[in-house]
């Protein structure tokens, strides 16, 4: 794949045609008499909602499936491109040793550079991705996750490829690790080939040649400049709900965001607003629809509403999370109160997971922590750890990572294993689970394997098996990461409808606009200090709307 | 209709193990090798009363386990190797010892699946495995540690335990984790496809 | 491994690490193969002494050596010496005996242990991973595909260590009751490994492929550069000289300054 003498020009960088691809086990094709191909030096973007096979493509077009990863797969006609490199989505599965220098050397070696033109050429390929270190034998652990994936992008250049494929490389990254890479990305990619999957596509939107846009099944629906892709495609983007440039104020704007996110007015009795009750879904999106039974439907069930009325379901005073005695995670003073919906935001390693790791009681903390009226018990005594674990039962959690929380074989038992705990009766939980699973677009997967649903599936679970329990705190760890849209929204309005029905939410995110549209309030994290909470936009917005809607009126 | 993609694939399994076989079967087994380690502190105090000797199967379960994932010759070695090695790196008593003892153990194990050319992954196979693996360690212990010269009662019931304990260990309950990792579906990724997933790809319900 | 990270390098760190394993393996058949009760606890003394020595380690880190040497004695010598066989019995309960040849075959057990334990800490406080694997693909040429597998397994453990904290966490955080009874147990046992090891399989599959992304091929002998050069050096010449000391003392001391002057303890 090296270069081999005089490079002739060829008309195609990449393509595939014809291409057929089944993977072990699934019922149905992903690839059904799909063609792609790419000039040189063009740019593209892969568009599609999640789990259309993007990535999948991806490693065809690299060659990796089948040489590296055996899927069944036949197609007409294949040129695999001279040269290429690749970018993961997750930052810490693409490097194989422990050192920056010696991760950048296993490439170098690869290739047989010369060993004394190997300090040189790190250098030159670490200043091109922007990433500046004073000392190159340094622990790729101690890298930021966004200063990790410019690496991987600096080994990726290490090859000089004529074809470079980035696979979501700013998935798992905050807003100026994403700016940082795609900046990066921009800089090295002039003369390449460069074919690109993401999601969230802000930054590169402007910047592509051509759009590819695929469907549900693998098949692709168009391609194009982007401006012409976006407006040819809008009905399909949205209804297969695929990121695109204003997707945040469409949904806002939708019958859906209308309902499910509507400003919350900050002095609202209760009756006065019965206009802005949620309407049973009817727009034939056929997920999440208001619980019937919970107490408060209301969107209204407002913090400011609450903050007069009720007790806050937590105080946080002088409060520090610790890990190894130190503290990762300060917090001076916070209250939290029913129905309030805390949007959590911050930089890579910021403390954002410690801070719902030590409310969750599992990194020890110090200062006053009250939940739910009480004091949570401090001490290490199995006594007062008992009577803590009990406290903290009223919390439900989900982290970052989805399958490490499974505990059973079946999607089935995943969620009724919460209620049978919480001691619910047998047949009880099992309906109630059947519901859940129903109301989170799981039905039908009842038998599956929890780890053999896709990622988003995953997620969805996660949360079902943490929002079963109505639990009067719910923690989220970034649980929309890696979404397409329509899941994204899903998780948000699933929260919502929790909400409403008097859960407090604390919910850490990387979307500023998840914050801003469905968050009643908003902390910002840095450096281990909660330095500011704000109230947000939805709820900030509300008097001035409201003040109009009286006005109107 | 177009041709299967099938270049590299007879070519592989010419050449054996692959990258990623290797490296699963090194970092399972490393994962056991802590488990070893920390094992190993634990009963070492009951050794004084031979009670160790009914758990000794796990020093074999890397092989077995790794085996019955990977199914290709040549892991079981590798994998007690891997596991010796971790725990060499720990800082264990036992020191370059446990390399001799992985080595033994592994080619054990490998020579029973051999018998059975590597196509048989039933737990009987497991059992025997995890048996002849045990055998293995007892021929290193006479050099090492004279065990010839224990009271012959307690031989018998010394190695009984220990053969006992590697065809329940590392062949009963290696099978049973490795069905559990199949149910999670990971497994496929390590397994060649089939001619049948080849033909699928034809299948006029998808025409 | 960083844990054993020196805060000195002595001699033994700027050996070639092939030359310290091809000298460590010695040494320890050197000591299978001794069966001689006063050279066994010659060399375990020495070697223990040259491990104080030249680990490079700090002082307080040296006591958790202790560990390591107190098992491999334990459980080397307790079984030998209870219930070994023997014709001069000193002491006899039930089933537990001691007798005269037992006793000194399980101290001589134990002192082996201990000797075995120092060769062992020889090496690997003074050699780091990365290193061993780089000389054994340069000198012994030990294909690629095995020394990356086993380096960037090495990287991923930690990863493995995080998650199991995590699956511990979870756990608690879904409710699973503590186990009791030995099934329990094993369904616990099963609760913890299945994860851990499913997302390690997938994780070692990914790390392979993008290795192979970066044109690794471990199999054709490719042409491969290597960025750390492994290279002989006057001080692998030192560390041979003076483990070639260590042992010669080690019997001269035991035929000169005999502590139990038994000699062979298989008592033939
Ligand atoms: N190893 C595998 N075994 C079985 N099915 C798989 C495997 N990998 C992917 N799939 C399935 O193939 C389809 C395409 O997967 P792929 O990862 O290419 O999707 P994607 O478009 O990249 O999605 P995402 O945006 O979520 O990354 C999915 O339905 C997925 O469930
Ligand atoms: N397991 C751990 N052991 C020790 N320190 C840790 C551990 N996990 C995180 N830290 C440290 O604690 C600090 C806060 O980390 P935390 O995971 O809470 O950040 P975060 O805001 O959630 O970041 P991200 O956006 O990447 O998830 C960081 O400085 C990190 O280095
Ligand atoms: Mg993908
Ligand atoms: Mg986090």
């Amino acid at each position: 794949m090296a270069a081999e003498g005089l490079r002739e020009p060829r008309e195609q960088a990449v393509s595939v045609e014809g291409l057929r691809l089944k993977y072990p086990g699934e019922e149905r094709l992903t690839f059904k008499d799909v063609s792609f191909k790419a000039a040189p030096g063009e740019k593209v973007l892969l568009l599609g909602p999640s789990g259309c096979g993007k990535s999948t493509l991806l490693q065809v077009l690299s060659g990796m499936i089948p040489k590296a990863t055996e899927v069944p797969m036949k197609c007409e006609n294949r040129q695999l491109p001279r040269s290429w490199a690749y970018v993961f989505q997750d930052p810490d599965t693409q490097f194989c040793m422990p050192y920056v220098d010696e991760e950048l050397a296993f490439v170098l070696e690869n290739l047989a550079v010369p060993r004394d033109e190997m300090k040189a050429r790190m250098r030159e390929a670490l200043d091109a991705v922007g990433l500046h270190l004073k000392e190159l034998h340094m622990p790729i652990s101690h890298l930021s996750q966004g200063m990790k994936q410019r690496l991987a992008l600096a080994s990726a250049l290490l090859l000089e490829p004529e074809v470079l494929f980035l696979d979501e490389p700013s998935a798992l990254l905050d807003p100026e690790g994403r700016r940082q890479i795609w900046e990066a990305v921009k800089r090295v990619s002039a003369g390449r080939t460069l074919i690109i999957v993401e999601h969230r596509i802000e930054e590169m939107a402007d910047y592509v040649d051509r759009i590819v846009l695929f469907g549900p099944d693998g098949v692709i629906l168009g391609e194009g400049p982007p401006k012409e892709v976006f407006a040819r495609y809008e009905s399909e983007l949205k209804s297969y709900g695929i990121w695109y440039p204003g997707v945040w104020e469409d949904y806002a704007a939708s019958r859906a965001g209308q309902q499910w996110f509507p400003r919350i007015a900050s002095s609202s009795a209760a009756g006065s607003l019965s206009s802005l009750e949620p309407v049973v879904a009817s727009s034939g999106e056929g997920r999440g629809r208001p619980d019937q039974e919970n107490e408060v439907v209301n969107p209204n069930a407002s913090v400011n509403a609450n903050r007069c009325s009720r007790e806050p379901q937590i105080t946080l005073q002088s409060f520090a999370g610790q890990r190894r005695s130190q503290p990762v995670i300060a917090l001076d003073h916070a209250e939290v109160f029913p129905g309030d919906y805390v949007a959590i935001l911050g930089p890579n390693g910021a403390g954002k997971s410690s801070l719902l790791l030590s409310l969750m009681g599992l990194l020890p903390s110090e200062g006053t922590y009250i939940l739910g009226g009480e004091h949570v018990v401090k001490g290490k005594r199995k006594k007062l750890r008992k009577r803590r674990e009990q406290q903290l039962r009223q919390i439900g959690f989900v982290f970052q990572n989805p399958e490490l929380q499974f505990v059973t074989e079946r999607v089935g038992d995943e969620v009724a294993y919460s209620l049978l705990v919480d001691g619910m009766p047998a047949s009880e939980a099992e309906e109630a689970s059947r519901s859940i699973l129903e109301r989170f677009g799981l039905h039908g997967l009842e038998g599956r394997h929890p780890y053999q649903l896709s990622t988003g599936q995953k997620r969805r679970l996660s949360v079902a098996t943490a929002m079963a329990r109505q639990p009067s705190v719910l923690l989220l760890d970034e649980p929309t990461f890696g979404q397409d849209a329509r899941n994204t929204f899903a998780i948000l309005e699933m929260c919502e409808q929790l909400r409403r029905s008097g859960t407090a939410i604390l919910m850490v995110t990387h979307e500023l606009q998840i914050a801003e549209m469905a968050a009643t309030h908003i902390w910002e994290i840095r450096e281990g200090r909660v330095v500011s909470q704000k109230v947000s936009p939805r709820l900030h917005a509300a008097e001035s709307d409201m003040a109009l809607a009286e006005v109107s009126s | 209709m177009g041709v299967p993609v099938k270049e590299n694939l007879e070519l592989q399994s010419r050449k054996g193990l692959r990258v990623s076989d290797i490296l699963v079967t090194v970092l399972v087994s490393l994962v056991f090798g802590i488990v070893y380690h920390f094992w190993g502190s634990v009963y070492s105090l009951l050794k004084p009363f031979q009670a160790d000797e009914l758990l000794y199967g796990m020093w074999f379960a890397a092989a077995t386990l790794a085996f019955l994932l990977i199914r290709k010759p040549g892991v079981a070695i590798i994998a007690e190797l891997a596991a010796a090695h971790v725990e060499v790196l720990f800082g264990s008593g036992w020191g370059l010892t446990l390399l001799m003892y992985g080595l033994i153990q592994g080619l054990g194990a490998e020579l029973v699946f051999a018998a059975f050319r590597y196509r048989n992954y039933s737990v009987w196979v497991a059992a025997a495995a995890g048996a002849v693996a045990a055998l293995g360690s007892m021929v290193l212990d006479f050099y090492y540690s004279y065990t010839d010269d224990l009271e012959s009662w307690l031989f018998i019931a010394k190695y009984g335990m220990r053969i006992l304990s590697g065809a329940v260990i590392a062949g009963l309950l290696m099978v049973l984790l490795a069905k559990a990792l199949e149910r999670t579906g990971v497994t496929a990724l390590l397994r060649p496809a089939s001619s049948k997933d080849y033909e699928a790809l034809d299948d006029p319900r998808h025409g | 491994m960083s844990f054993w990270g020196p805060v000195r390098h002595t001699w033994l760190h700027r050996t070639n690490p092939v030359v310290k394993l091809g000298v460590i393996c010695l040494l320890f058949f050197m000591t299978v193969l001794t069966h001689d009760l006063d050279v066994i606890i010659y060399q375990a003394m020495i070697f223990t002494v040259c491990l104080l020595l030249l680990s490079g380690i700090q002082p307080w880190k040296m006591l958790l050596f202790l560990i390591p040497f107190m098992m491999a004695f334990l459980a080397s010598a307790s079984s030998m010496m209870l219930f070994g066989k023997g014709d001069t019995i000193w002491w006899q309960w039930g089933l537990f005996k001691i007798s005269e040849e037992s006793f000194y075959r399980g101290l001589h057990l134990g002192f082996k242990g201990i000797a075995f334990a120092a060769e062992g800490l020889l090496l690997v406080t003074t050699t780091q991973s990365v290193d061993l694997f780089y000389a054994l693909m340069q000198k012994l040429k030990l294909r690629p595909k095995y020394a990356y597998s086993f380096m960037a397994s090495i990287r991923l453990l930690p990863m493995v260590w995080e998650e199991f904290l995590i699956r511990r966490q979870a756990l608690k955080v879904r409710g699973v009751q503590p186990a009791r009874g030995p099934r329990r147990l094993v369904v616990r046992a099963g609760l913890y490994v299945v994860p851990l090891l499913a997302q390690s399989i997938r994780r070692a599959h990914r790390v392979a492929a993008a290795m192979e992304a970066k044109q690794f091929d471990g199999d054709r002998s490719q042409a491969r550069t290597y960025y750390y050069p492994s290279q002989y050096s006057r001080y692998d010449v030192l560390t041979v000289g003076l483990l070639a000391a260590a042992v010669c003392c080690a019997y001269a001391g035991a035929s000169y300054y005999p502590w139990f002057g038994i000699g062979d303890v298989r008592f033939n």
